[in-house]
């Protein structure tokens, strides 16, 4: 089942997860080699990516435009222009071309945007009234996790709460507002809010460029995929780490077109990096934290379930119950709602066979959901280990020994028995091929 | 028409037996006794006090035993409950139950049994239906029931058994005592029976119908022959069997003996107070759904004794909707815990959860659960609240003490049904465990109708009432009377 890369030269690890340190120094990802976890990852990579699509143009529309509009009722009705906005990764005329397809909207989403699950071209409200759009309110809930969890690490948490940034914002504020004497005497009285969303908007921006760049990386390995390219699941996470390389350096900045002017509250020249700026405040945040998967356990505070510093917060896709908890009906979660749309045949064909078949397959692909994040995040802890250690086949045994450390380091964020937690962790769970 | 409804089935069982049709026939052989025990409420007369629809032939005349029927209020909600339910069982039953003929046989023969039982008018033909519904229920458990079957199925016989000695010997002094001699129910001399007489013949039937219902302390063999039975025949045992015993108590104890009845009355409703208390606590105390559900049963007969004690004509009124209300909430839940059973393959507290889940749990077989423990617990709208408010209505003047024990026991229902929902609907499904099937729509079927009864019946309770209460009328008059002589005799004496 787990593919060897390398053989270890360490004695065997007696931490909990041994089974699973052994992969990952072995080369492997944290979800076991199988074809059908390969087929179940992959398939979702795709039905993740043309949402994906759609929440990362929207997310710079809605920082770049929306900015801090306080009553920002049409910013999920997205501008044609950011529909044609060129993918700096993707297309002809890509940066760095990581998807060989269009750098425009991808047609799926197109079509989708104009008919909907109603199959009927409806005008665009009515659809978003409806409910029959891509669920822009998922990507926000990220955002919101990212805001809320600062302090991840990296340099742009501290950056927005300098003076530089402030006056940076305050001009592009003043610019905002101007001829708006509502909202000039709103910012004088509540000058901080508009700071706070200002802030809010920078991560709209940080998130669309992170999903910007994995919007391609997926769509190149569902196609990778398809032409039996992609055979292993350790290929696969590897090629995210190549990809997460590839693009480390990519600027993060934030600016605000205003009028026809563009204002910029992070500079590209501060040097803010992708890496260490938008993925690893992403995965930490969003994977092992919290939100958009709240809700899908329920904690006693009053039992020590619930840690004191929220940086212990563990409540993430990586932990989430993808049941829904009772009538709450929480999750599948509006994120699944929209990779249904787009799911690939073979895994609609997949699902059928399975649990309830159609009945339940918003739960299937959730759980297959927790599957593919669980090789991002083996993704991210491999990138990490590569960036901050040692090769996998390092001669020296302390190098190797540390490498193990770090592992189990890692490994221990699922195994915290102070918060009895160590069940709700799914990642003995995706051991199991029936864990559907 | 009577004859119709004993014969239909009983000759249904025998085409089964041999073989004939299947689960299509027998739903249609258990559908036209409903159909025709529905038929008989639009020709009854509300105003009539005595039976209808009577039907007499000479049998065995030598030794007093004739076929003669009859139907009263009561008479007919019991066909009407007997049909429903009957017809419910069959369609509960999974297709594929192993020797299915037989299975239907056997559910007919006892449906048509019973329906004798209901409507005959002769002691001694009643105690052969009552004899008769012990075969197919015998074997029902027996073949059909889980584990621990055979104990269960055992442990009912020698129970029913000592029953029917108690009611046979009853019946037979009944006989030898009166003159003329006779086993009609309308023959009987009361008169000629002296007080002491009639308070033994009436402990005794106490206790031939108290196995039946059953009443504390007569229950033991309840809790295992419900929770071994399979789904149909525990709603069978819960939903009809029980009401033999309800219905011969109210019959040839009530109905027979006014003056003893009177006398013992204090000692009834006391005895039902504590079946109240008794039923619900053992309930609380149980881990299996079904043997939480059993118990509940004990209880709720204990209301039915308060009520029949009180013997007004609101609380006779009572009993008779409760028997009905009883039945139709007991069918559902044995029902629904038979289908979470068949799902989930357990009826441990201690491991069911979140069957409330939308996508991957029970959610509809759940909100009838939560219905099914409402109208069990008296909340208001629901058929189980207009009986038990009419029974404590009817009681309380009588019995102030028991009827408030009676109402407490509403509360303690309330708290095991709210452990049972808690603990089942509630929660979270276990991640590595919860594959349960979906429920089929033929599944969710006679939970429906039994759920839209309850709430009709709780919504619109005349169509319910009016039935039984000239019975009712007609028998707390009886009752009064004879207290109004008790009294006047005692003054007589003391003065």
């Amino acid at each position: 089942m787990t593919t060897t890369l390398a053989a270890t030269k360490l004695p065997p690890s007696t931490h909990p997860f041994a089974e699973i340190v052994h992969r990952l120094e072995a080369g492997g990802s944290m979800l076991p080699d199988t074809p059908e976890n390969l087929m179940q990852i992959i398939g979702l990579y795709k039905a993740y990516a043309v949402p994906m699509d759609f929440y990362w143009r929207d997310l710079l529309y809605i920082a770049e435009q929306v900015f801090v509009d306080p009553l920002p009722f049409f910013k999920f009705i997205i501008p044609e222009e950011y529909l044609k906005l060129a993918n700096h990764y993707a297309g002809e005329s890509a940066d760095l071309r990581i998807w060989r397809g269009i750098d425009t909207a991808h047609p799926e989403l197109l079509e989708f945007m104009e008919k909907g699950e109603l199959k009927r071209k409806l005008p665009r409200i009515l659809h978003h009234l409806w409910h029959d759009r891509i669920n822009m309110e998922f990507a926000e809930e990220c955002m919101r996790a990212m805001l809320w969890h600062r302090d991840m690490g990296g340099l742009l948490d501290p950056y927005m709460d300098s003076e530089e940034y402030k006056q940076n914002a305050d001009r592009a504020i003043r610019a905002y507002v101007q001829g708006n004497p509502l909202l000039q005497g709103l910012y004088k009285l509540f000058p901080d809010m508009f700071m706070e969303l200002c802030r809010q908007a920078t991560m709209y921006s940080v998130l669309g460029l992170f999903w910007e760049v994995m919007a391609p990386v997926f769509f190149e390995m569902s196609d990778l995929y398809d032409e039996g390219k992609l055979t292993t699941v350790p290929e696969a996470m590897n090629f995210l780490v190549n990809g997460i390389f590839a693009v480390a350096g990519r600027p993060i900045y934030h600016r605000v077109r205003i009028r026809g002017e563009w204002y910029d509250i992070v500079p590209k020249s501060k040097g803010f990096t992708w890496l260490y700026e938008a993925a690893f405040p992403y995965v930490e945040a969003v994977f092992y934290r919290t939100s958009p998967f709240r809700g899908t356990k329920s904690y006693n505070a009053q039992a020590n379930q619930v840690p004191t510093n929220q940086l212990d917060f563990h409540y993430g896709i990586l932990y989430a119950d993808k049941f829904p908890v009772a009538s709450a009906g929480i999750p599948p979660t509006l994120l699944h709602q929209d990779m249904y749309h787009f799911l690939p045949q073979y895994l609609v064909d997949y699902y059928r066979q399975h649990c309830r078949g159609e009945e339940d397959m918003l739960i299937q692909l959730g759980v297959s959901f927790q599957r593919s994040m669980y090789n991002v995040t083996s993704a991210v802890i491999q990138a990490g280990r590569a960036a901050f250690l040692y090769p996998l086949d390092d001669p020296n045994p302390r190098h190797l020994m540390m490498n193990r450390r770090y592992f189990e380091g890692q490994l221990n964020r699922f195994a915290r028995p102070e918060y009895g937690i160590r069940e709700a962790a799914r990642l003995t769970y995706i051991q199991d091929q029936n864990y559907r | 028409m009577l004859s119709l409804l004993i014969g239909l089935p009983m000759v249904g069982s025998l085409g089964l037996f041999l073989g004939l049709g299947g689960r299509r026939l027998a739903i249609v052989l258990a559908g036209i006794p409903l159909v025709i025990s529905l038929l008989l409420f639009r020709d009854f007369d509300l105003q009539a006090t005595g039976m209808q629809w009577l039907e007499h032939r000479d049998w065995i005349p030598q030794l007093g035993l004739n076929y003669s029927l009859g139907l009263d209020g009561l008479s007919l909600l019991m066909l009407a409950l007997n049909g429903l339910i009957t017809l419910i069982a069959i369609l509960t039953t999974e297709p594929e139950v192993k020797r299915p003929n037989l299975f239907y046989g056997l559910i007919l023969l006892m449906s048509g049994a019973v329906n004798g039982a209901f409507t005959t008018q002769n002691l001694i033909l009643f105690f052969l239906f009552y004899e008769l519904v012990l075969i197919p229920i015998y074997l029902l458990i027996s073949i059909w029931g889980s584990n621990k079957r055979d104990y269960a199925a055992i442990k009912f016989l020698i129970y029913t058994a000592v029953s029917a000695v108690f009611l046979l010997g009853a019946f037979l002094a009944i006989y030898w005592i009166g003159d003329p001699h006779s086993f009609e129910l309308a023959e009987i001399p009361i008169s000629d029976f002296s007080p002491a007489v009639q308070t033994l013949l009436l402990l005794a039937l106490i206790v031939a119908f108290g196995i039946k219902m059953p009443l504390i302390p007569f229950h033991t063999w309840l809790p295992d022959a419900y929770g071994e039975s399979s789904a149909p025949v525990a709603m069978l045992l819960g939903g009809v069997l029980s009401k033999l015993g309800t219905y011969g108590l109210f019959r040839f104890g009530l109905q027979l003996w006014p003056q003893a009845w009177a006398d013992l009355a204090g000692i009834l409703a006391w005895w039902g107070a504590v079946a109240v208390l008794s039923g619900a606590l053992a309930a609380i105390a149980q881990k299996d759904i079904k043997r939480m559900v059993a118990y509940s049963s004990i209880g709720h007969m204990g209301y039915i004794l308060l009520g029949m004690a009180a013997a007004t004509p609101i609380s006779l009124t009572g009993v008779m909707v409760q028997m009905v209300a009883h039945g139709l909430i007991l069918a559902l839940l044995f029902d629904l815990v038979g289908l979470v059973e068949r799902k989930v393959g357990t009826r441990d507290l201690d491991v069911l959860n979140g069957l409330l889940n939308p996508l991957r749990g029970l959610p509809g077989i759940s909100a009838l659960l939560i219905l099914g423990g409402m109208a069990s617990a008296g909340i208001p709208g629901l058929v189980g609240f207009v009986a038990e408010f009419l029974i404590f209505q009817g009681s309380y003047s009588d019995f102030p003490l028991p009827t408030l024990i009676g109402i407490l026991g509403t509360g303690l229902t309330a708290v095991y049904f709210v452990i049972l929902l808690n603990r089942t609907c509630f929660g979270k499904l276990d991640n590595r465990t919860a594959y349960y099937p979906s429920v089929q729509g033929w599944e969710r079927i006679p939970g429906l109708i039994l759920a839209g009864l309850i709430l009709w019946f709780g919504i619109q309770p005349m169509n319910l009432v009016k039935w039984p209460q000239q019975l009712a009328f007609t028998l707390s008059t009886q009752v009064a009377q004879t207290h109004t002589v008790i009294l006047a005799e005692a003054s007589e004496v003391s003065g």
